[in-house]
C-alpha cells in the first residue's frame, strides 16, 4: 500500500432513482441492524443531532416568544397616545403605578379605584376590578407571598388576595404582578395616577426601527449561537466514521461499487440525522415543558408561547438531513474504500492559506464601508445594511474557523515531533489528521469570537451607558420622595421611617416654593419665585456648604444666573410670599407673608446624597414652622443599619404604609442599564453552553479515536509504556487545537468587536474581563475532555486487546 | 533442556478467561541467547504463555521468574519497567503507531526510557540500517510495505537491546520470502546480541529458525525431543 492514495474516480453508471433508494435504504438498515456498535453510531448522531436541532428549533420560536409576550404586554398597557387626557367619569378607572422590588426582585404593581358607579374597564387576566382592600396576584406573587421567602413581603400588601391573574395579563409564568384596589381618597397619598377608559394600546402605529446598535446585537448574536450549533451537528453527523467505512470496505469485498457505497453511507447518515430531527422534536417539547418554569433575570415565556415559526421549521426539517448527508459525502472523499480496507489518503493535501484568508478579508471589506455609518440609512438601504452586517460577520466568523486547519497544521509542523513522547505523539497524531480536531474545534472558535465581539460592544455602548449618578451611598443609601400635603404630614413621614427596623439615620428635607411679594419690574406678568428647604442642621449639613448651625438659623443659596439678572428677592431681612393658588401660580391677593432672618448667611451649595443640589432659602425648624407650607415636597434619604438584614425592605414597607404606590430608590454611584447586564449574562451563558456543547463532541471524538486504537495501545503497554505518557498525549491533542482555536477567535473576535464598534461609533474597548472568561472556560473544556478520556483510556491500555483469539 | 542456567522460567501457569482455560499448568524455560519457537493450534494458548512470560498478563497461579525474579510478585509499574529496559516485542500487525514516521517509531522505546531525542533516533537509525530498511526512515507506517513495517517493528523490538525478545507470530502476515527475511535478520541480530527469544509461531518454516520447539496444546506446554 505504499504511498497508495484515492483511485481514480471511476465514470459514474447512470442510476436509476430506485437503485438510490434501495442503496439509501440500506444505508438506513445499516444504521440500526449492525449490531449494538450500529445503534451506538446511530444514538451518538441521532442525540448529537437532536441536541443541535432542539436549539435551532428554540431559535426559531424566539420571534414568536417575543410577539406573545409583546402582545400581552401591549394587551394591558396604559400608556395613551397623544395629548389627550382621560377625564374622570362614571366607566373610567384611576390608577396609579405600585412597583415594588423584594429581595432585588421586581414586582409590577397597578393601585386602582374606580372614578364612578358604571363599568369600568377591567385589565386582562381578571374579572373583576378588585375593590379597596383587596388584590389579584399573579401565581408566581402568590407562591412567594405563601412562602417562608415571601414572609416580609407579606407586610408590603395589606390586601386580602382575591383571585389569581389569568395567563392573558401576564407577560410570562414566574411575573410578580399584583392589581390592588384602593379607595379614592388614599390617591391623595399618591405621587401620580391617571384615569383610563380602557386598558391597552389602541393603535399600536408603527414598529419603531431597531436601534442599530441593538439589530447589530441580534445580528451577530444569531450568527454566534447559531453558527457552532450547525458545526456541531455537522460534526455529529461523522460520529463513528472510521467504523462504518470498514463496513462499507466490506461491501466493496461482496460487489458494491464505490458510488454505491457513498449511497449507503448517505443512506445511513440519512437515517440517523431523520432520528436526530425525532429526538431533536421530542428533547424541544420535553424543554418546552420546562421552560415555562424558567426565569431568566425577570424575563419568562409560557410553554404556548414557544412556537417555532413553521418556515424556519420547514428549513431545519429540510436542512439538518441535507447537512448530514453532504458532510458524510464530503468525508468520503478523502478515503478510497477498497475491499481490502479503507486507504486514508497517505499524502495529504497541503492546506492552503489563500481561500481560507479570502473569506475573513471579505468579511472585513464588507464591515469596513460600514463603519460609523451602520443605521444612518434608512428604508432599503437601511435593510440592505443589515444583510452587509450580517454576511460579514458570518464571514468573518467562518474564515477565523477556515483558518484553524491550517494554523494547526502549520504549528504542529513547525513544533511536533520534537520534546517530550506525549507531545511527540500528539502532535504527529494532530499532523495525521488535524482536521478531525479542527472541525470540532471550530464550533469553540465561532462561539468564542462572537462572544468576544459581542462583549466588546455591549462593554462599550454599557461603558457609554453607565452614567455617573453623582449619588454617594456612602452617605445615605435610599432615597423616598414621600407624598405629603402639609409639612405636619413630612415630619410624621420622617418620624415614621426613624422609627423603622434598619434604619440608622435619616436626612429629612420638606421643600416648597415661595414668591416674591410683587411682579417683576421688567415683566409684570411674572412673579419670581425660590425654593425653601426645611430641615434640622445634620441634614443641611448634607445640602449645603455651612460651618456651623443652630435651630432658628437661615442660609441663603443663590439660584444659578439663568433664573435672571442681577441678584433674587430672597436677601437677608426680605418678606416672602406663601401662597398659591390652585394651578400652583403665586397668589399675590390674599399674601401670606414670611421674612427672612436678617441673619441669615449666604453659603454655597452641596451635593447631597442623591446627587442633587439645591439654591434658595434653606431654613432649620425653629426659622420657619414646616406646616405653613402649601404644597411640600419630603424628601427622605436613609441611611440603613447594616448589621440589620433586610433593612432596605422594612424601609419598603413603611414607604407603602405612607403611601400605597411608593417605591424607595436605593441609591449607586453610577448606573447600568440591567438589559445589557442580562444580555451580557445571557451572552456569557450561551457561550459557555456552546463550549461544553462542543466539548461534548470532543469526548465522542477522542473516545471513538481511543477504541479505534485499542490494539496500538496495548501493544504500547506491552513494551512498557506508562499511563502517564499517554494521559499527556491525550491532553496535548486536545490543547494544541484548543489553544489555537482560541488564540484565533480571540484574534477574530477582536477584529470583529473593533468592527462592530466602529460600526455604531462607539469608542474601542477591550472586555479583558470577558475575553479572560473565555479563554478559562476554554482551558477547563480542554481539561474535561482529557479527565474524562482517561478511564476508557486507562480501561483500553490493557493487555486484552492484545488477543486476538 | 534443563532450567538450569535458564534466564526465564515458568512453572505451572494457569490462566483461565471467562469460563475457557488458556493455560493449564504449562511450564517453560529459556536461555540467553537461545531461540524458543513455541508451537501449537489456533486457541492452544501460546499467545497468553508469551504474555504470561512477558509480565502482560497475570497468571491465575503458577510462577514465573526471570533472572531471579519473580515476575508475578512485581508491581504493575515494575513489570513496565521491565518490559521497557529488557525485553522487546514483535507482534503480528498492528504495533507501528501510525502517526510516528518509523525511525521515531523504532526510538520510541528509547525515549519512553528517558534517552535523549537525538541519541534515540541515531541508535535507531544504526538499527534501521542494519534491518535494511534505512530508506524508510522517514515514511510513515501506512507508507510502506508490510515486510519493511515488520523489519521496522523487529529494529524497535531490539533497539533498547533487551536480554528477552518476545515475538508473536511475526511473520504471520508477510508473504514467504518477506516472512524469511524478516526471521533471518531477527534471529541473526538476537543471537549476536546474545537476545534470548521467545517465538511464537504455527509455521513450521518459522520455527526452523529456533534452537528448540515447545509444543503448547490444550494449555499445556511440553519441549519437543530432538531440539536443533
Amino acid at each position: 500500500m505504499s504511498g497508495q492514495g484515492a483511485p481514480a474516480e471511476e465514470a459514474r453508471p447512470h442510476v436509476s432513482v430506485a437503485r438510490w433508494a434501495a442503496d439509501l435504504a440500506m444505508g438506513g438498515r445499516f444504521a440500526v441492524t449492525g449490531g449494538r456498535e450500529s445503534w451506538a453510531r446511530t444514538i451518538m448522531t441521532a442525540v448529537g443531532v437532536g441536541l443541535g436541532v432542539a436549539l435551532l428549533l428554540l431559535a426559531s420560536s424566539v420571534p414568536h416568544m417575543y410577539q406573545q409576550r409583546n402582545d400581552r404586554g401591549d394587551a394591558r398597557s396604559t400608556l395613551s397616545f397623544g395629548d389627550t387626557q382621560v377625564k374622570p367619569g362614571p366607566d373610567t378607572l384611576r390608577i396609579a403605578d405600585a412597583d415594588t422590588t423584594y429581595h432585588d426582585r421586581d414586582i409590577d404593581g397597578t393601585v386602582m379605584a374606580p372614578d364612578g358607579k358604571g363599568t369600568p374597564p377591567l385589565p386582562p387576566g381578571i374579572d373583576r376590578i378588585p375593590a379597596a382592600g383587596e388584590m389579584w396576584v399573579s401565581p408566581a406573587l402568590k407562591k412567594l407571598l405563601d412562602s417562608g421567602d415571601g414572609k416580609l413581603l407579606r407586610d408590603r400588601f395589606p390586601y386580602r388576595t382575591i383571585g389569581v391573574i389569568g395567563d392573558g395579563g401576564l407577560s410570562g409564568p414566574t411575573e410578580l404582578t399584583y392589581y390592588a384596589g384602593i379607595s379614592p381618597k388614599a390617591f391623595g397619598h399618591v405621587n401620580s395616577s391617571q384615569h383610563l377608559d380602557h386598558w391597552g394600546l389602541e393603535n399600536k402605529g408603527k414598529n419603531e426601527p431597531l436601534d442599530p446598535a441593538l439589530l447589530l446585537l441580534i445580528i451577530v448574536g444569531c450568527v454566534v449561537l447559531l453558527l457552532p450549533v450547525l458545526i456541531f451537528i455537522a460534526t455529529a453527523a461523522r460520529f463513528g466514521g472510521e467504523r462504518r467505512d470498514r463496513r462499507l470496505a466490506a461491501l466493496r469485498l461482496v460487489g458494491a461499487d464505490i458510488h454505491m457505497t457513498r449511497r449507503i453511507a448517505a443512506g445511513e447518515s440519512l437515517f440517523g440525522s431523520l432520528l436526530g430531527l425525532a429526538v431533536g422534536a421530542g428533547l424541544f417539547l420535553l424543554g418546552r415543558g420546562l421552560a415555562s418554569g424558567v426565569d431568566v433575570w425577570g424575563i419568562s415565556f409560557f410553554a404556548s408561547d414557544i412556537v417555532p415559526s413553521a418556515p424556519l421549521a420547514l428549513v431545519i426539517a429540510a436542512a439538518v438531513p441535507a447537512l448530514a448527508v453532504v458532510v458524510t459525502l464530503i468525508a468520503l472523499r478523502g478515503i478510497a474504500i477498497e475491499p481490502l480496507g479503507v486507504v486514508r489518503n497517505a499524502k495529504p493535501k497541503r492546506r492552503r492559506l489563500w481561500w481560507r484568508m479570502l473569506l475573513p478579508l471579505l468579511g472585513l471589506a464588507l464591515l469596513l464601508p460600514l463603519a460609523g455609518g451602520f443605521g444612518a440609512g434608512t428604508g432599503g438601504g437601511g435593510d440592505m445594511k443589515a444583510y452587509q452586517a450580517a454576511a460579514g460577520a458570518v464571514l468573518l466568523l467562518i474564515g477565523t474557523t477556515a483558518l484553524l486547519p491550517w494554523v494547526v497544521e502549520a504549528v504542529v509542523e513547525r513544533f511536533g515531533g520534537r520534546g517530550s513522547v506525549p507531545w511527540q505523539l500528539a502532535t504527529r497524531r494532530l499532523q495525521l489528521s488535524s482536521g478531525t480536531a479542527s472541525r470540532a474545534v471550530s464550533g469553540i472558535t465561532v462561539a468564542v469570537a462572537g462572544a468576544l465581539a459581542l462583549q466588546m460592544l455591549f462593554a462599550s455602548v454599557q461603558a457609554q451607558d453607565s452614567e455617573d449618578t453623582g449619588q454617594d451611598p456612602n452617605r445615605a443609601q435610599l432615597m423616598a420622595n414621600v407624598p405629603v400635603s402639609d409639612g405636619d404630614q413630612a415630619r410624621d413621614a420622617f418620624a415614621r421611617y426613624r422609627a423603622t427596623k434598619g434604619v440608622s439615620d435619616l436626612l429629612g428635607v420638606t421643600e416648597d416654593y415661595v414668591s416674591d411679594v410683587r411682579p417683576s419690574e421688567e415683566d409684570p406678568s411674572s412673579i419670581g419665585e425660590e425654593a425653601i428647604t426645611v430641615a434640622d442642621c445634620p441634614t443641611l449639613r448634607e445640602v449645603v456648604r455651612i460651618t456651623s448651625c443652630a435651630n432658628g438659623d437661615v442660609f441663603l443659596v443663590d439660584s444659578p444666573s439663568y433664573y435672571g439678572e442681577g441678584e433674587g428677592f430672597a436677601k437677608p431681612g426680605a418678606q416672602v410670599n406663601l401662597t398659591y393658588d390652585e394651578e400652583g401660580i403665586p397668589n399675590l391677593k390674599e399674601k401670606k407673608l414670611w421674612t427672612i432672618p436678617a441673619t441669615a448667611t449666604k453659603v454655597k451649595p452641596r451635593q447631597d446624597p442623591a446627587g442633587g443640589e439645591r439654591t434658595g432659602i434653606f431654613a432649620t425648624p425653629a426659622a420657619f414652622d414646616v406646616a405653613n407650607l402649601p404644597d411640600p415636597d419630603a424628601s427622605a434619604m436613609i441611611r440603613l443599619d447594616p448589621k440589620v438584614p433586610d433593612g432596605i425592605e422594612y424601609v419598603r414597607n413603611a414607604s407603602v404604609a405612607l403611601s400605597p404606590a411608593m417605591d424607595v430608590m436605593r441609591l449607586s454611584s453610577s448606573s447600568q442599564s440591567d438589559e445589557f447586564q442580562a444580555i451580557r449574562k445571557a451572552l456569557f451563558i450561551g457561550a459557555t453552553a456552546t463550549l461544553l456543547l462542543i466539548g461534548a463532541s470532543m469526548i465522542v471524538t477522542t473516545l471513538e479515536q481511543l477504541r479505534e486504537r485499542k490494539r496500538l495501545l496495548s501493544v504500547l503497554v506491552a513494551f512498557g509504556t506508562r499511563r502517564t505518557t499517554l494521559s499527556w498525549s491525550v491532553l496535548w491533542q486536545t490543547a494544541v487545537p484548543v489553544v489555537l482555536g482560541l488564540a484565533l477567535s480571540i484574534a477574530g473576535g477582536l477584529a470583529l468587536g473593533v468592527m462592530l464598534l466602529k460600526m455604531v461609533g462607539q469608542p474601542l474597548a477591550v472586555d479583558w474581563s470577558g475575553l479572560s472568561t473565555m479563554t478559562g472556560i476554554g482551558g477547563g473544556v480542554i481539561l474535561l475532555v482529557t479527565l474524562v478520556s482517561l478511564p476508557p483510556l486507562w480501561r483500553m491500555m490493557r493487555p486484552e486487546g492484545l488477543r486476538t483469539e | 533442556m534443563t532450567p538450569a542456567g535458564s534466564l526465564l522460567i515458568a512453572a505451572s501457569l494457569h490462566k483461565t478467561y471467562g469460563h475457557t482455560p488458556a493455560l493449564d499448568g504449562a511450564e517453560f524455560s529459556i536461555h540467553p541467547g537461545e531461540v524458543v519457537a513455541v508451537m501449537g493450534p489456533s486457541g492452544s494458548g501460546k499467545s497468553t504463555l508469551l504474555h504470561c512470560l512477558a509480565g502482560i498478563v497475570k497468571p491465575d497461579s503458577g510462577s514465573v521468574h526471570y533472572n531471579g525474579r519473580e515476575l508475578t510478585a512485581l508491581s504493575d509499574a515494575e513489570r513496565s519497567g521491565l518490559r521497557r529496559g529488557e525485553f522487546g516485542f514483535v507482534f503480528q500487525f498492528g504495533q507501528l503507531v501510525p502517526e510516528l514516521s518509523c525511525a521515531e517509531n523504532v526510538a520510541l522505546p528509547l525515549r519512553l526510557n528517558g534517552t535523549r531525542r537525538k541519541e534515540a533516533e541515531a541508535r535507531a537509525s544504526a538499527w534501521l540500517e542494519r534491518l535494511e530498511v534505512a530508506d524508510v526512515a522517514h515514511k510513515r507506517p501506512g507508507e510502506v510495505s508490510g515486510g519493511q513495517g515488520q523489519r521496522v517493528a523487529v529494529a524497535r523490538s531490539l533497539v533498547t537491546g533487551p536480554r528477552v525478545l518476545f515475538a508473536d507470530e511475526p511473520t504471520g502476515a508477510l508473504d514467504s520470502l518477506n516472512g524469511e527475511r524478516v526471521m533471518e535478520l531477527l534471529t541473526e541480530a538476537a543471537r549476536e546480541a546474545r537476545t534470548a527469544v521467545v517465538l511464537v509461531t504455527h509455521e513450521a518454516r518459522v520455527a526452523a529458525y529456533s534452537d528448540r520447539e515447545v509444543v503448547v496444546r490444550d494449555g499445556k506446554a511440553r519441549d519437543m525431543a530432538g531440539a536443533r
